[in-house]
């Protein structure tokens, strides 16, 4: 027998104990070529464009899935940032933008459609200005659409206006989608460093430099972490390490195979994998439940980040290992309500939302599906995003902020999605004003980048 | 297509005995170039690439009739059983078989659907897999 009778089950036990699954298949489609003046020429040329490519991903996705026996959670498809497409249009002209894009994702029968997106780490066109004002109505009126903005860069600085702009959108976000516990927050990332190839919503956008159509693709397997670190029992950090690398190499492998049969089923250059440990409601299937297997009593003692820190760096080595084609995030993705782990953590006291920002630090993405109270203004909304991005332009690293302030509810309350976005404690915020800080507007310099201490 | 040592040398002794003192170069490798053609099996021998291979891997409460009941859907739908390999401990069985399925009569799909029932009339697990996902994570 070419393979050896434990390989054979450890694959099985893989898929059908430890949840291990491919997060998502999420096809990029460049949408550059949609513009005309005319908002229902652009609406149409879209739609059009998204049925063209995207009609068969699901059955595509569903027929690799059941030839290689691991199941592809969700099948996504992403776009060029809209604020590029429409730059001409008006705030009303980019809801109904939003409308499209949720109306042929509903007829091609994918998850999520994402790139509701402005890039505006530097400054802001009239069009980019006029989709950032959009989004409250748009992810109020659409259920898949998911909406990003890049508001930092290492090359670029961070801009405070967009930051602010930025807070305003998600309180109003939060408000216009309150009778559904402010879902639309749960729909809407804050970026420092915004890659261009990510596969994962809400952030995912096809980028400005990726080709006509392309297919990514994201992994996703903290179950199976979890048991091989209990399975090592009691062994130093070099030990441990490998662990972890043997695990990451073997699903990472797994994941780029599936993403390239579904590209090739397409008959579309396959573009990356995304090697990001990323949890899941379910039991098991959570990055806390693998930092306290590491050791630390709970999320939040002292240690976490370390163990954080080299858990991210082993998925980063042994994905490169595995693939040639590593791209997007590629790290542990810590969000909370996704995350039983964390939630029991934050509902303990033992989370905090500055240990959080510590290990954000260490790990893609940032805060991550965090619900604060709904009152929290929203200065000190732009006080948070300004303290991630910061460490996303001097770690030269991804940061984002996914917050839900949600509306009408304080500490103690918890939001409810059910499914993926799972259910988050409304975390404790600090009452100190971050109003004399933001509100100074203009933008925070790029940083250098020698003398690094 | 590629041959085994042992298929070569059958090749050459053959070639020897069909053509004694009347072999040139030209004829030999008209000879050996026929030989070929017309017997597509050689490559049967020889592992040719993954595409057309699953494994199955079956667990569960051990009873009578799991592998006949498995190796007869197998064979109703033209499904070539390449390796077997079974443990047993105490009441627990785990079998794997590596089937070949480039005559198989239906489609990858219909097959499973044909094992899923086995799985549930006897009570047990039966995963059918493309080859590649194993060798892709076990081998590099």
């Amino acid at each position: 027998m070419p393979y050896e009778f434990e390989e054979i089950l450890e694959t099985i036990k893989m898929t059908e104990i430890e949840h291990f699954d491919i997060r998502t298949v999420t096809m990029g489609i460049s949408l550059r070529d949609c513009s005309d003046r005319n908002i229902a020429v652009t609406t149409q040329k879209i739609y059009e464009k998204i049925l063209r490519y995207g009609q068969a991903h699901v059955a595509y996705a569903r027929e690799i899935e059941r030839q290689y026996g691991i199941s592809i959670a969700n099948k996504r498809v992403s776009v060029t940032p809209i604020a590029i497409v429409g730059d001409a249009f008006g705030p009303e002209e980019f809801v109904k933008i939003a409308e499209i894009l949720d109306r042929a994702a509903g007829e091609i029968g994918i998850d999520y459609i994402a790139g509701y997106s402005a890039l505006v780490q530097k400054g802001f066109t009239n069009g980019d200005l006029n989709m950032i004002h959009s989004i409250p109505a748009a992810l109020s009126t659409t259920k898949k659409v998911c909406s990003s903005v890049n508001i930092a860069s290492t090359k670029a600085g961070i801009n405070m206006d967009a930051i602010n702009l930025m807070a305003q959108v998600i309180k109003d976000t939060a408000y216009l989608t309150r009778d559904k516990d402010s879902v639309g927050c749960a729909k809407l990332v804050v970026f420092c460093n915004a890659v261009e190839d990510n596969p994962f919503v809400a952030g995912a956008f096809h980028g400005i430099s990726e080709p006509e159509v392309v297919l990514n693709v994201g992994i996703s397997g903290p179950g199976v972490v979890l048991d091989a670190i209990r399975s090592a029992g009691n062994v130093d950090f070099q030990s441990l390490a490998e662990v972890i690398k043997k695990t990451i190499f073997k699903i990472t492998r797994a994941g780029e195979l599936l993403g390239r049969k579904v590209a090739e089923k397409h008959k579309i250059p396959f573009g990356i994998v995304d090697i990001s440990l990323a949890p899941t409601p379910a039991e098991g299937d959570s990055i806390a439940d693998i930092l306290m297997a590491m050791g630390v009593e709970d999320v939040g003692a002292p240690g976490t980040t370390a163990a954080l820190a080299l858990l991210n760096d082993c998925v980063k080595k042994a994905g490169l290992m595995a693939s040639t084609s590593v791209g997007g995030m590629s790290g542990a993705f810590i969000p909370v309500s996704e995350d039983r782990g964390m939630i029991r953590a934050v509902q303990k006291g033992n989370l905090s939302l500055e240990k959080l920002e510590a290990m954000t630090s260490v790990c893609s993405v940032g805060l991550d599906m965090v619900a604060v109270p709904g009152d929290t203004p929203a200065d000190t909304i732009a006080g948070i995003i300004a303290d991630e991005s910061a460490i996303g332009m001097i770690n030269d690293k991804t940061t984002a902020v996914r917050i839900i302030p949600a509306y009408g509810k304080a500490v103690g309350d918890f939001v409810d999605y059910g499914g993926l976005l799972g259910k988050a404690p409304i975390m404790e915020v600090r009452k100190l004003s971050s109003t004399n800080f933001v509100q100074r507007g203009g933008r925070i310099p790029a940083p250098i980048r020698s003398l690094t201490n | 297509m590629t041959l085994s040592e042992e298929k070569i040398r059958e090749l050459t002794l053959k070639a020897i005995h069909e053509l004694g003192d009347k072999a040139t170069p030209a004829l030999v490798k008209e000879y050996i170039e026929k030989e070929i053609a017309s017997s597509g099996s050689y490559s049967g021998n020889v592992s040719t690439g993954t595409s057309n291979r699953v494994i199955l891997t079956s667990f569960g409460v051990n009873t009578t009739g799991i592998v006949s009941g498995i190796t007869k859907a197998l064979s109703d739908s033209k499904c070539d059983l390449l390796d077997i390999s079974q443990k047993i401990m105490q009441e627990f069985f785990t079998l794997i078989m590596i089937i070949d399925i480039s005559n198989m009569t239906n489609d990858l799909k219909e097959l499973q659907d044909i094992m899923n029932n086995i799985a549930s009339q006897l009570k047990i697990k039966i995963y059918l897999q493309h080859e590649d996902v194993f060798r892709f994570m076990h081998r590099i």
